[in-house]
Parts: structure tokens; C-alpha cells; sequence
């Protein structure tokens, strides 16, 4: 967390938020694209809509950190709500079939989640 | 038609047979050695001839006997049932036991203090009566010593190791092979090595691995303890010699084949280094030794010969030959300038003998190539993937049992089958790598579980009219689980789960026996099982079959003719002109099939491009035990923890219990216990046979895909498993041979 105030209080960047945020806005953008991508793909074969929706909700929620937009959080908070009773409808408690279903989505929560700060910082500059 | 040589053979041993049941007292009395109960295959004339003269020794019992069977009289199967109580289940406490008695009429070494059978004893069950090592104790279990048997790949053979070795224990000794075929013998209690022999098998043997599952032991008796080869210890090798060697110094039998040798590639066609070798261990019925060969998968219809052999325990002569396409005009080997039918189904595991009987029983696997299957023969069809019983002494077939037609999965039969009495009838129960396990009698080959019929299963468009549109299934126990769907897809991280369903959707996939096809299609039950070579053990005190089984997909694709061209696949025999190399990489990946208008290429265990993690949901493997009775599950339980395995290939150190893939069976002990390694853990393992659960284990240097024994010095019990390694499963290489046993007071 102190990363990324740090980053602010070093005012590097007084139109947007730091390396950090930006950084992590890219990351979702890019995991977001492929997986939105694969996802319509998957949709087209006939398959889950879960991929096309949620890779969407992590290209919106890049495309917010970006813009410095506590809406980012909103945004990924309710991918994330939305994942596990996803997950949970389709597999159950068979805690191995949650693995790739909750982790790697809650690994990006707890890195959106720490942006808070920042992004008030953002938005009160803004 | 009959040859003079195989005659003399027929007669000679029958003559013994008939005369050793008149002398020896014991269970083979109950059934007359001559007695060919089915009648199937005996109208031919040639059979009457080799027959005639147990008629005159042995009397018209014979047929009376074999009659009454049929009838279902009562006082055959009660004297069968008693003799198998004798024999492999002779009471809980260990048993010494001389092998003096005429070998013929069906003497068999007990399993007990010894193991002197692959599968323990005489009966393949891999159950030990020994009962020292308990739940309560096994906690305290200690190494009581790790012997190396040297061998270790070097230059070529790097990457191509799987011993799979399972040593037998007869006596003071502890009798192996290695990956190379180097027989071996080490004192039981200590390691300690008494001998060795080199067979020098060269690197370019070495077929799809180097594996030698182990040894078989023959005492003859007509020699007395003291004297040369008087027990012979007998393996087949990978460039497919058969060599026996005196159990007790090593020294080359020289009364056997040439200097203790015979040379397998007799009649087999030209040597192609690496595409016949024999991997498992002869079976050895009345005096002949039986063996297959493993011809390698998916090089080319015209393959070597899966011919089925049986050779002189004394002399190593050919005593018969089973081609199956031709069995009258080859079973004195084939006529001058003439080989073995080529590319016909071939036996590459462990048969069972049964003394009993005279019968020798032969998983078979399938045609040479096989994932196309328009070009076999009829008879290739009608005998591929069955279990085919012959008479052990004139190699003339009695029944035969399909467990798939007209096979386009590679669902060999890998598991040696097992004798047991159920329900009072004399039997033998076959896994097969789909999972079903079946029950016969194996006298008649009919079946005593239910078999359904499984109907209007799809054809495909390869070869719609070869393809099945019916199968057998096992309607008493089946190891496979539900076809797999979409949500069973799996992977490490939410983008390759993506790309694994995008696979599943891409798929052709219609359940269970989904047909071949150029779009991907994914095959389940994969190719190692079900059950495949390590089979299942039965415990009989507790009426329990414990059951091993990998549960992973195959995704696989055909690939056209002018395509494989393309990339340069070759068969064996092609590449052999061009540098050489055969061997290693997984079974499948990239097979040219030569002959058939596709190649085949196999992701065995369907793994993600992006992590190398599986496609599917965990577990990959499980131990499951089965009611004997019923057929039903009393308990199943993964096997195998994630320790060693992990995203990239990273081990993930977690001692999650997630049920990896596994190759190598288990021993089941009357103490209560199931010893087993097989997973790609490299943990060997006690479980409470009762309950599944795991109570001990320990970590081995090496893979442990091979079958563990139990057996007994001096009043102590050990467990012994060989941690070898194996390149298809993953595991680290090893020539470790390590027993344990409890603390010395």
C-alpha cells in the first residue's frame, strides 16, 4: 500500500495516477483482452459466457484505473462477486475446480483494493 | 500340419503330466492334467494326434471330468476351490516349502515368506499372508536397506528409462532384472549382491522405454538342489532374447537355447532394433515358458508379429508358436523363408499360468497400428484386445473373451489378469484400461459378473463402417468415471482454463469411445487406464480388490497421410536407415502408422500448452476397493500428492493428497495393509486396506512406478519396492531397490 501513496506523495504525475496504478490497469487490460477475446471465442463454440463477461469487467476496470476512476474498484469488486458465485454455481465446494476459478481473480482484487488511497488522491485532483 | 518335433513335445509332456498326477497326492488331482474341457478347439484331427497319449495314461477321467464341469456338478468346483485355497491362500502364516515335486503336474512356489511369482503367488493376486507389519506398527517402519543395481541411462538411453522392475524372492535370494536386462540376484535381508549377469543389451534396443517388469523361476525336476540350473531364473529382453541363468550363481544355463540363450527374432523378419522387445516376465506353465513381446505402438501395419510363444523350460526349444492369424500352419514357428503374421495383435504384458488347468492366459493388446483400423484382417479383429486362454502345453487355443471391438483407442489389455474362486467356481478377473473389470470362468471363458452391451455409439467419418457401434461393458465394477463436460476443465489459472474449455468445445467428443478424427478429439479413458500393467491386488481375507487407476484424458487428432510426410514422420524401421535413434518421447505423440492413411498424434493427459498443467480436474489417479462379493466401492480415495508437481513444472511442495496419474500396482498384505509407490509423488505408501487411509510413507530418490512385494527372513517381514523412475510419468530415474522392515527389537 505505502507503494503507491508513495508514488503519489511524489506528485510525479498530477493528471492521472502513478506508475503503479497504471501499471496494474495495464495488466488488467491485457488479461482482459484475452480473455474477453477467448471468451467470445468460447461463446461462439457453444461454451461458457462467463469468460466474454468477465474479461470485459477486467478491461473496463484497466480502462478506469487508467483514467484514475475509484469506479474501477466498483467495477472489479462486482467481477470479482460475481466470479465466486459463478464459481461456486459450477463447481460447488470441490475446492481443486475453485483453484483456477478464484485465485488468480482474487489476486487482482487485492491488488485493485490497495488503489483506493490513490485513487482518492486522483479524484480529489482531478 | 503337425510337425514330428512339436508331437514329440506334446506327447512328452502330457505323457509326464498324466504320470505325475498319479503320483503326487494334491490338489491337481482333482483335474486331470489332459483334460481340454471345452472341446472347442480339439475336433481338429492334429489335436487328437498330441492327445492320445494322455488318453492312455490318464484315462477317460479326463473327459468325464471336464463334463461334469460343464454340467456345474457341485464336487469339480469344491475340489478347485480347495486346491486354491491350498495353494495361494495356504493360511495366514508364511510357509516353507521345497520344490521337489514333479514341476509338470503343477507344483507351484508359494507365496509367503517368498515371492516367487511377479504376482506373488501362483495365483497373481499380490496378496502376502504375512501379517507382522500391521496398522498399529507400520508407523515405526524403517529401510532396511537400499541396494543399486548400477544401471543408469547413458548416452542414448538418456530419457528412455522405466524399469517397472519387480523383483521375486525365493529362498535367501531376491531375484531382478534392471532396465538393460542385467540379472541380478542380492541377499533378502541385506542387500548384499550374490550375483549378476550382463546380457549387454545394446542402447538402440531400447523400444518406447526400458523396462524389464521382471523374472520368472522354473525348478527342474528332474535335477537335484546342488546342481546346474537346477532353478532357473529366466527374463526377456529388450532386443528379445530369452535367458535363463542358474538361480543360484548367475552362470548361463548352457542346456538352454544357445549358451542360455534364444533368440526371440527367430521368424519374427528383419531386426529393427527397438520394435520387438519383450518387457515383462515369461509365464512359465507345466514346463513351458510363455511369452509376447511388446511390438512398438503405431509405427506401421507391417509390423513384427504379435505371435505368442512357448519354449522348453529345459532346452529352451520352440515348443509351440501362437500366431493367431495362422495358429495350425505356424505353431512349429513358420515354414522356411516365412515369418509370423505381421502386425497382428500382440501380448506385451505379464500372462498368468495356471498350473491347474495347463492354461496360460494372454491379455492382448491391439493391432500393430492403432488408431486406423480398416486394413486389419478379420481374425486380427476377432482376437484384438481379448483375453485368449491356451493350453499352456500345445499352445492350441481354448477360449477367448473381447473387452473391445474393433479397437481404434489403444486399449490394450495391459493388466496381467488374476486367478481367484468366486462363488465356488474357479475364475479369473480381468481389469482392463477402460476401467471395466470383469470376472470369467476360466475354465469355459464365460462370464460370471455381468457384461452389458453399450449401443448406437458414434461412427465417425474416418472409417464409419470398421468403427463399432456396440461395445461391452462391465456391469459389476467399473473404474472409469462420467464423461467429462465443460466445467471439468481445469488448468492453473483462469486463461489457460479458457483455453482448455476452448479445446473441450473445439473437440469431437461424444462421451465414452468418442471414434478417431483429423479435428481433435478427445479420448476417455486415456490410454494408461483404467488399470493398465501394475493390475490390482485382492484381498481375500478381507474379500476386497484393491484397484489402482489413472483417470486422465487423451486429446488426440489424426493426421492425413501427406501431412505426417510433411513433417517427417517415420517409422522405426525408416529411421533406423536414416540415424539410428527409436525410442523415448510418449507413446503416440507423433506415430506414423505407415500403411494406414493417417498418422495419429496424442497429447496423453491433455495438457495446457500454457503451464503444462492438465486440462481436467484432479484427481488424475485413485485407489479404490472393491467389494468381491457385490462389486461395489467401499472406499475410493485419490492417490498420489502434489509435492511434486505444479504450474511450469515447479514443484509445488504441497502434501495435498490430489490423486496424480499412476503406473505400478500395489501388495496387499494380511497384516491389513496396502503397500503401493506408482504415483509421480515418489512417496511409497501404507494404506489401511479397510479404510483407505494412508498411515505411513516414505520418500523414494526416484519414481516408484513399479510393484512393490512383501515378503520374509528369518522371522522378520520386509516390503520391498524398486524406485526406478519412469520417463512417460515424469518421475526421476533410479536404480534403487529398497526394503523396509520394523525397528529390531
Amino acid at each position: 500500500m505505502t507503494t503507491y501513496e508513495d508514488t503519489r506523495g511524489h506528485g510525479v504525475s498530477s493528471s492521472g495516477p502513478g506508475w503503479a496504478v497504471r501499471l496494474l490497469a495495464w495488466v488488467c487490460v491485457l488479461f482482459g483482452l484475452v480473455i474477453c477475446g477467448g471468451g467470445v471465442w468460447l461463446l461462439l463454440l457453444g461454451g461458457s459466457w462467463y469468460y466474454a463477461l468477465a474479461g470485459a469487467g477486467l478491461i473496463a476496470t484497466g480502462i478506469l484505473l487508467n483514467h484514475g476512476s475509484m469506479k474501477a474498484v466498483a467495477v472489479y469488486v462486482v467481477v470479482w462477486g460475481l466470479t465466486v458465485l459463478w464459481a461456486f454455481w459450477e463447481v460447488g465446494m470441490d475446492g481443486w475446480a475453485l483453484v483456477p476459478r478464484l485465485v488468480a481473480p482474487t489476486v487482482i482484487l487485492l491488488l485493485v483494493l490497495p488503489c483506493i488511497p490513490a485513487l482518492r488522491r486522483t479524484r480529489s485532483r482531478v | 500340419m503337425f510337425a514330428t518335433r512339436n508331437d514329440t513335445h506334446a506327447r512328452r509332456w502330457l505323457m509326464v503330466t498324466a504320470a505325475s498326477v498319479a503320483l503326487v497326492a494334491g490338489p491337481m488331482t482333482a483335474i486331470p492334467a489332459a483334460a481340454q474341457d471345452d472341446g472347442a478347439p480339439q475336433t481338429a484331427p492334429e489335436a487328437g494326434e498330441g492327445a492320445d497319449a494322455s488318453e492312455a495314461q490318464s484315462t477317460e477321467g479326463g473327459n468325464d471330468g471336464a463334463a461334469a464341469t460343464e454340467d456345474g456338478t457341485e464336487d469339480e468346483t469344491a475340489g478347485d476351490a480347495a486346491s486354491e485355497d491350498a495353494g495361494d491362500y495356504a493360511g495366514d502364516s508364511p510357509v516353507e516349502q521345497s520344490i521337489s515335486a514333479p514341476f509338470e503336474a503343477g507344483a507351484t512356489y508359494e507365496v509367503g515368506s517368498d515371492w516367487p511369482y511377479w504376482g506373488g503367488g501362483p495365483s497373481a493376486q499380490r496378496f502376502s499372508p504375512l501379517d507382522q507389519i500391521t496398522p498399529e506398527n507400520v508407523g515405526t517402519l524403517e529401510r532396511a536397506f537400499v541396494y543399486r543395481t548400477g544401471d543408469m541411462p547413458e548416452g542414448s538411453a538418456e530419457g528412455k528409462y522405466s524399469p517397472e522392475m519387480t523383483p521375486v524372492k525365493h529362498g535367501d535370494d531376491l531375484l531382478m532384472c534392471s532396465a538393460m536386462n542385467i540379472l541380478i540376484s542380492i541377499d533378502a535381508a541385506t542387500g548384499d549382491e550374490n550375483w549378476r549377469f550382463d546380457p549387454e543389451v545394446p542402447n538402440e534396443a531400447i523400444p518406447y522405454g526400458a523396462s524389464c517388469r521382471g523374472v520368472s523361476l522354473w525348478t527342474d525336476p528332474d535335477k537335484a538342489e546342488g546342481d546346474a540350473c537346477a532353478t532357473k531364473v529366466i527374463e526377456g529382453t529388450i532386443d528379445a532374447r530369452l535367458i535363463a541363468v542358474d538361480a543360484a550363481t548367475g552362470e548361463p544355463c548352457e542346456d538352454f537355447g544357445e549358451g542360455g540363450m534364444v533368440d526371440m527374432w527367430e521368424g519374427i523378419g528383419e531386426r529393427v532394433p527397438g520394435w520387438y522387445a519383450v518387457t515383462a516376465q515369461p509365464a512359465v506353465v507345466r514346463g513351458v515358458v510363455v511369452t509376447g513381446a511388446q511390438v512398438k505402438d503405431g509405427q506401421a501395419e507391417d509390423a513384427p508379429s504379435g505371435v505368442v510363444r512357448g519354449y522348453d523350460a529345459r532346452t529352451g526349444e520352440l515348443v509351440w508358436a501362437w500366431d493367431l492369424a495362422a495358429p495350425e500352419e505356424m505353431r512349429d514357428g513358420p515354414p522356411e523363408g516365412e515369418v509370423y503374421t505381421r502386425g497382428t495383435p500382440n501380448m506385451w504384458t505379464a500372462a498368468t499360468a495356471d498350473e491347474e488347468l495347463g492354461y496360460v492366459y494372454l491379455p492382448l493388446g491391439n493391432s500393430a497400428v492403432d488408431y486406423y483400423g480398416s486394413n486389419r484382417s478379420e481374425v486380427e479383429n476377432e482376437y484384438a484386445t481379448s483375453l485368449v486362454a491356451l493350453d499352456a502345453t500345445t499352445g492350441e487355443e481354448v477360449w477367448k473373451f473381447q473387452t473391445v471391438r474393433n479397437d481404434v483407442w489403444d486399449y490394450d489389455l495391459g493388466s496381467q489378469a488374476t486367478l481367484l474362486d468366486y462363488q465356488g467356481t474357479p475364475a479369473i478377473l480381468l481389469p482392463s484400461k477402460q476401467g471395466d473389470i470383469y470376472i470369467l470362468d476360466r475354465e469355459t471363458g464365460e462370464p460370471l459378473t455381468p457384461v452389458g452391451e453399450i449401443t448406437d455409439l458414434p461412427q465417425g467419418d474416418i472409417e464409419p463402417d470398421f468403427v463399432a457401434d456396440s461395445q461391452p461393458v462391465s456391469e459389476w465394477h467399473t473404474l472409469r468415471k462420467d464423461p467429462l463436460t465443460e466445467r471439468d476443465m481445469w488448468g492453473f489459472t483462469p486463461i489457460d482454463q479458457l483455453w482448455c474449455r476452448i479445446q473441450f468445445r473445439r473437440a469431437e467428443y461424444e462421451g465414452y469411445l468418442t471414434p478417431p478424427s483429423t479435428d481433435p478429439y478427445i479420448q476417455y479413458p486415456g490410454y494408461n487406464g483404467g488399470s493398465d500393467w501394475g493390475s490390482v491386488a485382492i484381498d481375500r481375507d478381507r474379500g476386497l480388490i484393491i484397484a489402482n487407476y489413472n483417470d486422465v484424458p487423451n486429446y488426440n487428432y489424426l493426421v492425413p497421410r501427406e501431412v505426417a510426410d510433411e513433417k517427417g514422420w517415420k517409422s522405426i524401421a525408416e529411421r533406423q536407415d536414416a540415424d539410428g535413434g527409436s525410442g523415448g518421447g510418449a507413446e503416440g505423440a507423433g506415430d506414423p502408422q505407415v500403411g494406414a492413411p493417417y498418422a495419429i498424434q496424442v497429447n496423453a493427459g491433455w495438457r495446457s500448452g500454457l503451464t503444462g498443467m492438465p486440462c481436467t480436474n484432479p484427481p488424475y489417479g485413485g485407489i479404490r476397493a472393491i467389494d468381491i462379493e457385490t462389486g461395489e466401492t467401499v472406499w475410493d480415495q485419490p492417490i498420489g500428492t502434489a509435492r511434486r508437481n505444479g504450474p511450469f513444472g515447479i514443484p509445488s511442495m504441497l502434501p495435498i493428497r490430489i490423486g496424480t496419474p499412476n503406473n505400478g500396482g500395489s501388495v496387499v498384505t494380511a497384516g491389513g495393509l496396502t503397500f503401493i509407490g506408482a504415483a509421480t509423488d515418489n512417496l511409497f505408501r501404507a494404506i489401511e486396506t479397510e479404510t483407505g487411509k494412508v498411515l505411513w510413507s516414505d520418500v523414494l530418490p526416484a519414481g516408484g512406478q513399479a510393484n512393490p512385494i512383501a515378503y520374509e527372513v528369518d522371522g522378520e517381514q520386509y516390503v520391498l519396492i524398486s524406485a526406478g523412475g519412469h520417463h512417460f510419468m515424469e518421475t526421476p530415474v533410479g536404480d534403487y531397490i529398497i526394503a523396509y522392515k520394523l525397528p529390531s527389537e
